[in-house]
């Protein structure tokens, strides 16, 4: 050491170029995107070519009070700001999917068939709780014996004779029936834990009348019975249970419901104004006619929808979450929980990591020689589409699910085991209950990635022109195989700046609705 | 702090001072020692092995039901291997290997036609860090009456669970939250509780107060004094003076895995027979 009063510099100058150097590229890759955003945004919704005076009725009753009550809620605390977004973010994104669903019971599954296999299946489970409650001793064999005969019989004959009623109840009614009871049964419970058994006894109730309300209501409007159910059951249940939560629960957040009350109020009094002072809005390519024509080619722009695709690519998904879900979770349950460490798993191991980054081209051949050269499937189809995306995606779900698993820590499994437990027991109390967050934002990210995929669909022989589907056997299309066949088959001038963007919006607020769903998932779970 | 010459992995946390016992007044257990307990847990020729690594050299002792035997010894010489080969939770660890026989009343529980799960039934364990399951109070304390199916009564057993590790009266009105909620000390009496609302013969602790801090660690002590009555108590401790408080029996385990010496309580603090232990107990060395 040295007695000056001096401790001298350190040199900071490569360390300062360095930072200007990576702020530099992230500033860089953000504008590009955002430039690219803009751009399509500006083609599909056209908003310079609606009046100036909608712009400013607009900007005075939805985005100044939007701002402002955006930036006092977030004064206020952080917390009331992020209530504010979800209360606006939940209803649009379940009404979305809402929607989705509608469309399949539109289109796809006609309700009847839907009722008798819902009740070919719940037999079978009704047999099963019976047996569990029961307190006979019945040997375990008679057991599975008798649940697999009467959930076989019950496949066979029920969905026959369900189908062959002579009186059919109404579309609204199979769906308030089949979903809306076990929702309420479900959400009825949940309220009775938290807040007593009166407010268990309304939300049930008022989850099966409302239902059934949105279903005559639909009718008598023109939206249509199933729309109307559905958006009551999917967007409706779970707004009014998220308000009630923040109402009851945090009344320091309340104020935060102001944000989404502004929006919509906002959005509803411009409407208003508008119309009666006769501002023209935007022409803009995404409407109702664009989501919902099956028009897929032509030479006029404003005839052509995206409707086959949404519809194919809600099928696609729900068909590998069938296949993948299943397959993915329970090979990284055997492989964490189960399996030895040997040389073989270790193999293993480092097989999935690599499948997770093979071109997904290569999938889409691997599918098409395993179902459709191999299985003997019909090239397109659903099924075929489906199985292909699942195998893709397949070593995605291992991957997560298993980090996941490995995140849950050791001491809670030797808790259990110290206690007695089977390996069973325990993975099914500790393990999967702790690992669940992470294994559904891992899934739903996965899926999100399936959704976007054009390459595998190509090669098993998508047509080019589709439909939407009614089987497992008709040929499916999915949103971005629609726009590549817009930008390359039907490609022309008039579709590059109109149905193309457009398309390009509804996949992306597709896509990003479902990341975001994962992200407030994974948010939610690690504040505990 | 006491002399300089501790070896470094004597200082787990915990001062030197500890180590250096000057025997308390009135140490050792007030259980009439002149009725001799029969043995509930014998091993023979213990050995374990973790790879190559031999942890535990042929250790022979004998443990007497319905009192509390302590393990002491410094850190890394074998105490937890030696209490996890007793329920058998080695079984868990892929490089664990065990040879010789551990007798669990007189049947050898290493033989074939012994279930581990249903071993481990009868013998609970505490761990070091308090881990109770992310669940209500009441789902962790019935977790092992769930597994086994007794489920009977439940909500009075997990009372009579709670009373005897001194808990119900601090959470009866808070039953349905989370054991998470609770402090560390109470974490660890939930984890006791859990443990014992099964009825095992014997529970086995694992340094279940190191952290803890003091006042909760006397709690645990009180509570460890009278699980007695009922329970087989064998506690791994590195806290000298805890085992002269609160144990029957202590054997004194040094590095490599050889036990030294066992014996009552007293008699290990006040006249060991082998040196080493002698030093050991007075903090020369680790
Ligand atoms: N899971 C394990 N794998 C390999 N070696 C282990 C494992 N657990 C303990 N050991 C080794 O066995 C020896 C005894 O460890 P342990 O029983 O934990 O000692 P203590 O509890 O007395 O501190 C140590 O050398 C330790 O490194
Ligand atoms: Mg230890």
């Amino acid at each position: 050491m040295s007695d000056t009063d001096e401790f001298g510099r350190v040199s900071r100058r490569v360390g300062q170029l360095f930072r200007g150097v990576l702020l530099a590229s992230t500033l860089a890759g953000i504008l590009t995107l955002a430039v690219l955003l803009v751009y399509v945004a500006n083609d599909a919704f056209r908003p310079l070519t609606a009046d100036p005076g909608w712009h400013l009725t607009f900007l005075l009753t939805f985005v100044l009070p939007t701002l402002g009550v955006g930036w006092w809620s977030y004064q206020r605390s952080y917390g009331t700001l992020t209530t504010g977004l979800l209360g606006i973010m939940l209803p649009t994104i379940a009404a979305l999917y809402a929607g989705g669903l509608a469309a399949l019971f539109i289109d796809v599954i006609p309700t009847l068939v839907w009722l008798s296999f819902v009740v070919a299946f719940a037999i079978p489970v009704g047999v099963v709780v019976a047996l569990d409650r029961t307190e006979r001793d019945i040997p375990f064999l008679a057991e599975i014996t008798a649940v697999l005969a009467v959930t076989a019989g019950s496949l066979l004959f029920v969905p026959d004779l369900v189908q062959g009623l002579p009186t059919v109840p109404a579309d609204w009614m199979v769906l308030v029936l089949t979903i809306g009871i076990p929702e309420a049964l479900l959400l009825g419970r949940w309220t009775r834990g938290r807040w007593g058994r009166r407010a268990g006894l309304t939300t049930g109730a008022g989850i099966v009348v409302g239902s059934a309300v949105a279903g005559v209501l639909g009718t008598v409007t023109g939206v249509g019975a199933i729309p109307g159910v559905a958006l009551a059951l999917f967007a409706g249940v779970p707004t009014a249970l998220y308000l009630s939560v923040v109402a009851i629960e945090r009344p320091e957040r309340r104020a935060g419901l102001l944000l989404p009350a502004v929006i919509v109020g906002g959005a509803l009094v411009g409407e208003l104004f508008v119309g009666a002072l006769g501002f023209a809005g935007p022409e803009s390519w995404v409407d109702w006619g664009f989501l919902t024509s099956t028009v897929q080619r032509g030479a006029d722009p404003g005839a052509v929808g995206i409707y086959s695709g949404i519809v194919g690519t809600i099928l696609l998904m729900f068909t590998v979450a069938a296949i993948a879900i299943p397959a993915g979770v329970g090979a990284a349950v055997y492989l964490e929980e189960y399996a030895p460490d040997t040389t073989v798993t270790r193999i293993i191991d480092v097989n999935i990591s690599n499948l997770a980054g093979v071109p997904s081209v290569v999938y889409g051949l691997l599918g098409l020689g395993l179902f459709v050269r191999y299985g003997g499937a019909q090239t397109g189809t659903l099924l075929v589409g489906g199985a292909t995306l699942a195998l893709l995606v397949f070593p995605i779900v291992i991957i997560s699910a298993r980090e996941a698993i490995r995140a849950v820590p050791d001491s809670a499994r030797q808790a259990s085991y110290g206690m007695g437990a089977t390996r069973w027991q325990t993975v099914k109390n500790v393990v999967l209950p702790r690992a669940f967050p992470g294994i559904l934002t891992g899934t739903i990210l996965a899926l999100s990635r399936a959704i976007g995929e054009t390459a595998p669909l190509l090669v098993i022989g998508a047509a080019q022109v589709f439909g939407v589907p009614d089987s497992w056997n008709s040929t499916v299309g999915a949103m971005p195989l629609q726009l590549y066949v817009w930008a390359s088959t039907y490609a022309s001038p008039a579709f590059y700046t109109t149905v193309l963007a457009a398309g390009i919006v509804v996949l992306l607020t597709a896509m990003l609705s479902m990341n975001s769903i994962a992200i407030y998932v994974r948010n939610h779970y690690e504040q505990r | 702090m006491s002399n300089g010459n501790q070896a470094s992995d004597m200082s787990e946390g915990s001062s030197g001072d500890e180590y250096a016992v000057s025997v308390p007044e009135g140490r050792g257990r007030d259980r009439d020692a002149d009725g001799e307990a029969s043995t509930i847990i014998e091993s023979r020729d213990l050995s374990v092995w973790y790879n190559d690594e031999q942890a535990l050299q042929s250790v022979s002792m004998e443990i007497p039901e319905k009192r509390v035997t302590a393990m002491v010894g410094p850190s890394g010489c074998g105490k937890s291997t030696y209490l996890r080969s007793i329920n058998r939770m080695n079984d868990l660890i892929d490089a664990a290997r065990v040879e010789g026989e551990m007798l669990f009343n007189g049947k050898n529980v290493y033989d074939d036609d012994v279930d581990p799960v249903a071993l481990r039934r009868r013998i609970g364990m505490v761990f070091q860090q308090p881990n109770p399951f992310p669940k209500s109070i009441y789902d962790n304390v019935a977790y092992g009456l769930r597994l086994q199916d007794r489920t009977e009564n439940l909500d009075e057993k997990v009372e009579e669970a709670l009373r005897k590790a001194a808990l119900w009266d601090e959470v009866k009105d808070q039953l349905d939250q989370s054991g998470l909620d609770l402090s560390g000390g109470q974490q660890q009496r939930l984890c006791i509780a859990r443990a014992i609302a099964v009825d095992p013969e014997v529970v086995l602790m694992d340094e279940p107060a190191s952290a803890l801090d003091p006042v909760a660690t006397s709690k645990i002590e009180d509570l460890i004094d009278e699980m007695a009555e009922e329970f087989t108590v064998i506690i791994v401790t590195h806290n000298m003076q805890q085992a002269a408080r609160i144990s029957d029996k202590t054997a004194v385990f040094l590095t490599g895995g050889e036990l030294v010496e066992f014996d009552d309580t007293d008699k290990v603090f006040e006249n060991p027979e082998n040196d080493r232990v002698e030093d050991y107990i007075t903090g020369k060395f680790g």
